[in-house]
């Protein structure tokens, strides 16, 4: 006799936790199935070498939406958010040191040692950005529209971002049209003429996605960004423990609201009678019957590995095979004797507290970019780099250091060879371009933890190694994502629902897509 | 100084665009001047005779996108404008083998189904769902561009009509749409076809005119504009005018005068004169002024705004976006006078592959590689060609037995990195496509004649497109419809009154299409008879004053 559930979310990522934590306020009694031994997805802290913890994936959050922050309490679920004064630290290869603060004032007089113009500018970007984000913060939060027979929600929706959009005035609205579109690197050039503060900003419309700084609509990933941080840059969102320690409140205060989670659970099957979703088989065997099935796992894993394609038409099939999820990020986690000493920075430790910044130039961005294209990694790779133990010593051994760096761009197809056969390869590469910036480096590396895009699929679930559960592009953005006609959580399958980073808004480390599809499924369950 | 008499209207610039706007003033009762700076009129849409007896379409080469309405209402044919087939596209590979599409569906059906047989069958589809966005894209491409930033109820009405219409479309259609609007050209063909070579060819003409690879978002949207040629109804159709692409120029110019426009070559403008916020006429180089209720400028915003206009009479959020308006020509020309036709090594001898385009696309890579190169201010190593030799279908504009070839090239970045002048690389880039062309066709080189290179700083040079852009602005998203040129000002209307933008720099853009002359012209008719009522109504108020 299959044990039955009212809702089944299938893994427990931050945004199934999310789902799962509103759904229980909302009075369901939801049941959460991570596959791995414990809950987070790719928010984890694991300890890679005895005595050393790190987050092993992401390192720095959306930031998360306030609303969750609150409503899940997370604070008083033992979460210790971090954002240190220095947001990022830009090197550049002359050994010059870009620091831009989270304070916009501090940030601004840095500036003046670059560029006249570039902190005047500087201001009135991040006061633009912060304007249109409050517009497209709306929009994330909305569910998309449906766009053949809108509803009353959908066209209140439509309506207050049509009259958001106008407040904005003249100006900053052809900005929001104007920008969209645009190449990041022409959209920073319309500001800064610093080549370093440049490619720093550029680096945010590029994070995670196969596009490059000169590639269309790298804007509107930036612009989505700011919705949540008009930081240009991006503050330093970290948290004490690591981004484990978000998922772990989240699970607490889940379990607080009354949902069940299960770990070592992977979810072999959804089973579907009828056209309707009616619960899931999992690996070793066991039966559990849903009224519904919710997924965190991407689109294509949910609707073409845990459903039979018998129960989906060829169309839709085709159309989800041809959702974009072509991975470009690796992670590198290294465990260091002590901290390395940046040339640029002569001994300022504190100005490591931040993201360092690895991408002197919009043209060396462009280059490491074009490399995936023709599927190699890049040589000189964009880095996104933290050292969490300075501003939480816990995580190493005391005066040792963890070292957490996103590697981009890191093709998920190769062209020639397979991942496994180039790991090694990729770590050099990272700690060669490293040590360029910090020489010293190499001697400190005590042990390292690397982890391909192929690593990113097998053990974390990721397909296609895409952090962000499918591209970033103006065709995979709100209505599209993840396709058309599909946008609003729901699946060709009756009582099948998606709630994770491939449905609209996607982007970041933010619980969006968790927060809306709780909001959207409640609604329809009600009914029900 | 001498003062020429007193027009309605006066255009500046003599290319089709400009003429289209003329004619369509002329035939609505104006008294039209147009002013043109060359010694021949055509703008872009010229034939000369570069070299004796050898008639070239200098720049732009082939017709398909001219727009149905304008050849009917101006009665073009009757003006000598004839348009002979362009049958196909032949694309040599260097393994030997040659992809060669033309306009018989079942010979095409085939010869696709020897590189794969789903392609074949996908084609017949793609064929159909593109027709099928054509369909909604054209009547936006014959509407004046609504102003989202106003809440005047026609403007609202614009956008509604907009949307209502992609509300009609299918869910597959909405879908195309959708990705037409954002994709990459190659993206999006992905999604149908799996043969490199195919994909690479096809994904051309998406990134013509544009600083753009075919991998790079938005270019999909180009390869949407290149298919809604159509000739006598049939998309997609593309052909030559008999004579050369002068030769539409050159009827469109009849079709003016016939109607009463004033034509006058070799009259290039110093400046628009403009009292206080209203223009009122032009001066010419050598002095001379003449004056007029409208001024239409078919030239590029970067000439009207910031070389015929004082810095002081324009507000300054409007210069700064006309200065940011993207050009980058990305594209060159090299016309070829040949004394015998090209031998491609994968289909020997003359034939009717040689009477099509030829494409030099051989795979994506090279596509995506060639703009890699262009990227970083260097012209593509190896480039992507569009190639036509008109004297086979048009034996008019060569001599017996001889022939003339166009080589469209692209890329040919007009910024080169610093170090590199095009003046000293001319020669370079030139000997590079003979090169290029010469490893599929080795007997090139002893066959030509002659050969004119036109590198982007020469189509600014002689032809006055700003940054060698062949569509006076690139055709990127952030410059179309509502955006293009300038955001607030799509209207064809200026913040100078009195002033009208008519090229191909406003909406729809580039390529002969004749659509932004029309649809200015119309605009101007529709202000002059508001100012008209507002003057009558004055007077019939001023009588019952009295």
């Amino acid at each position: 006799m299959a044990e039955t559930r009212d809702v089944v979310v299938i893994g427990g990522g931050h945004n199934g936790l999310v789902t799962a934590f509103y759904l229980a306020k909302a009075g369901f009694r939801p049941l959460v199935l991570e596959r791995r031994s414990q809950t987070g997805g790719a928010a984890i802290t694991e300890e890679f070498h005895p005595g050393f913890r790190c987050s092993t994936l992401a390192h720095s959050a959306g930031p998360l939406l306030p609303e969750i922050v609150s409503d899940m309490q997370l604070e008083r679920h033992g979460l210790k958010l971090i954002q240190p004064e220095v947001a990022v630290t830009a090197l550049s290869q002359e050994g010059r040191a870009l620091v831009l603060y989270t304070d916009v004032k501090r940030t601004t007089e840095e500036m003046r040692k670059f560029s006249a113009n570039d902190a005047e500018k500087y201001s009135e970007f991040q006061q633009s950005l912060e304007k249109i984000g409050k517009v497209i913060g709306q929009v994330l939060k909305q569910t998309p529209p449906d766009i053949d027979d809108p509803n009353r929600s959908d066209l209140w929706g439509m309506l207050t971002t049509g009259r958001a959009l106008r407040k904005l005035g003249k100006k900053d609205m052809y900005r929001v049209l104007r920008w969209g579109p645009m190449a990041v690197a022409d959209l920073v050039a319309e500001f800064f003429e610093t080549e370093l503060l440049r490619a720093t900003v550029v680096a945010r419309g590029i994070f995670g996605t196969a596009l490059g700084p000169w590639s269309a609509g790298s804007s509107m990933v930036l612009l989505i960004r700011a919705a949540g941080d008009p930081h240009p840059a991006g503050s330093g969102n970290f948290a004490m423990g690591g981004l484990g320690s978000v998922t772990q409140a989240m699970t607490a205060a889940a379990k607080a609201a009354g949902v069940d989670i299960r770990t070592d659970a992977q979810v072999q099957q959804i089973q579907i009678k009828d056209g309707a979703a009616t619960g899931v088989v999992l690996k070793n065997g066991d039966e559990l019957s849903a009224k519904f099935v919710i997924s965190n796992a991407d689109p294509q894993r949910t609707l073409l590995k845990l459903v039979d394609p018998i129960h989906l038409t060829p169309d839709f099939v085709l159309k989800l095979q041809h959702f974009r999820m072509p991975g470009t990020v690796a992670k590198m986690n290294l465990a260091l004797s002590g901290l390395p000493k940046f040339t640029a920075l002569n001994g300022a430790t504190n100005l490591l507290h931040g993201r360092i910044h690895i991408g002197p130039e919009i043209d060396y961005m462009e280059r490491a970019f074009d490399e995936s294209k023709y599927g190699n990694f890049s040589q000189q790779p964009y880095l996104e780099v933290t050292i969490p133990s300075l501003t939480d010593p816990a995580l190493a051994p005391a005066g040792k250091h963890v070292m957490s760096i996103y590697m981009q761009y890191a093709p998920f197809k190769l062209k020639s060879g397979n991942w496994e056969s180039r790991r090694d390869a990729l770590g050099n590469t990272v700690v060669k371009t490293l040590a360029e910036y910090a020489p010293n480096l190499p001697e400190l590396i005590e042990d390292g933890q690397i982890i391909t895009p192929q690593d990113l699929e097998d053990t974390y679930g990721l397909t296609g190694g895409h952090i962000f559960h499918g591209e970033l592009a103006l065709d995979q953005f709100f209505t599209m994502r993840p396709l058309l006609d599909w946008a609003r959580y729901r699946t060709p399958i009756k009582n099948l629902y998606l709630c994770g980073s491939g449905t609209h808004p996607g982007a970041g480390l933010t619980g969006g897509s968790g927060f809306n599809a709780a909001r959207e499924i409640a609604k329809i369950a009600k009914i029900i | 100084m001498t003062t020429g008499s007193k027009y309605d209207v006066i255009v500046i610039g003599g290319g089709h665009n400009g003429l289209t706007n003329a004619a369509y003033l002329a035939r609505a009762g104006k008294k039209v001047l147009v002013l043109e700076r060359r010694h021949v009129l055509g703008g872009a849409a010229v034939t000369e005779e570069v070299f004796s007896g050898f008639k070239f379409s200098v720049c732009s080469y082939v017709v398909s996108l001219l727009r149905p309405e304008i050849i009917r209402d101006l009665d073009l044919p009757r003006h000598g404008l004839e348009i002979l087939p362009l049958d196909g596209t032949f694309t040599p590979i260097p393994n030997g083998d040659y992809l060669w599409r033309v306009n018989d569906h079942g010979k095409t059906r085939r010869e696709i189904a020897r590189h794969s047989k789903l392609d074949a069958e996908a084609y017949e589809e793609f064929g159909k769902a593109m027709q099928a966005m054509c369909r909604f894209v054209k009547p936006i491409l014959g509407m004046v561009p609504p102003e989202p930033s106003t809440l005047n109820p026609r403007e609202l009405m614009k956008l509604l009509f907009i949307g209502k219409r992609f509300q009609g479309l299918s869910s597959d259609d909405k879908y195309n749409q959708v990705q037409l609007m954002t994709m990459s050209a190659v993206d999006f063909l992905d999604q149908w076809f799996e043969t490199d070579v195919l994909k690479a060819t096809m994904s051309a003409s998406g990134i013509i005119g544009t600083f753009l690879g075919v991998r790079s978002p938005g270019t999909a949207y180009v390869l949407l504009h290149h298919y809604m040629g159509e000739i006598d109804g049939a998309f997609r159709s593309w052909g030559f005018a008999r004579g050369g692409t002068g030769a539409i120029s050159n009827a469109i110019a009849q079709a003016a005068r016939e109607a009463g426009a004033e034509i006058r070559t070799k009259s290039p403008i110093a400046r628009i004169i403009v009292n206080n916020g209203r223009a009122t006429g032009v001066a010419l180089e050598n002095g001379d002024e003449f004056y007029a209720d409208v001024i239409s400028s078919s030239v590029d915003p970067r000439l009207t705004f910031l070389k015929f206009i004082e810095e002081k009479q324009l507000p300054g959020e409007f210069l700064e976006d006309v200065r940011r308006y993207k050009f980058r020509g990305s594209s060159g020309k090299v016309n070829i006078a040949l004394d015998a036709l090209p031998d491609f090594k994968c289909l020997p001898g003359p034939g009717a592959h040689l009477r099509g385009a030829i494409s030099i696309s051989p795979s994506v890579e090279y596509m995506e590689k060639a703009y890699d190169d262009a990227k970083y201010g260097n012209f593509s190593r190896r480039p992507y060609i569009d190639i036509v030799i008109p004297s086979l279908t048009d034996p008019s504009v060569a001599p017996p037995g001889k022939h003339v070839m166009s080589c469209f090239v692209q890329y040919a970045p007009y910024k080169l990195r610093p170090g590199l002048n095009w003046d000293e690389q001319r020669e370079a880039f030139g000997n590079n496509v003979i090169d290029t062309l010469a490893e599929y066709a080795p007997n090139i080189k002893d066959i030509i004649i002659n050969k004119q290179v036109l590198t982007p700083l020469d189509l600014e040079r002689e032809f006055g497109l700003s940054e060698g852009n062949i569509f006076q602005g690139e055709l990127s998203l952030e410059q179309l419809f509502f955006l293009r040129p300038v955001p607030g000002y799509a209207q064809f209307r200026t913040p100078i009154k009195n002033l009208y933008m008519c090229g191909s720099a406003t909406h729809p853009g580039g390529g002969i299409m004749g659509a932004p002359g029309r649809l200015a012209a119309l605009e101007i008719l529709k202000d002059a008879k508001t100012t008209l009522r507002q003057q009558s109504r004055r007077v019939a108020e001023a009588a019952e004053a009295k």
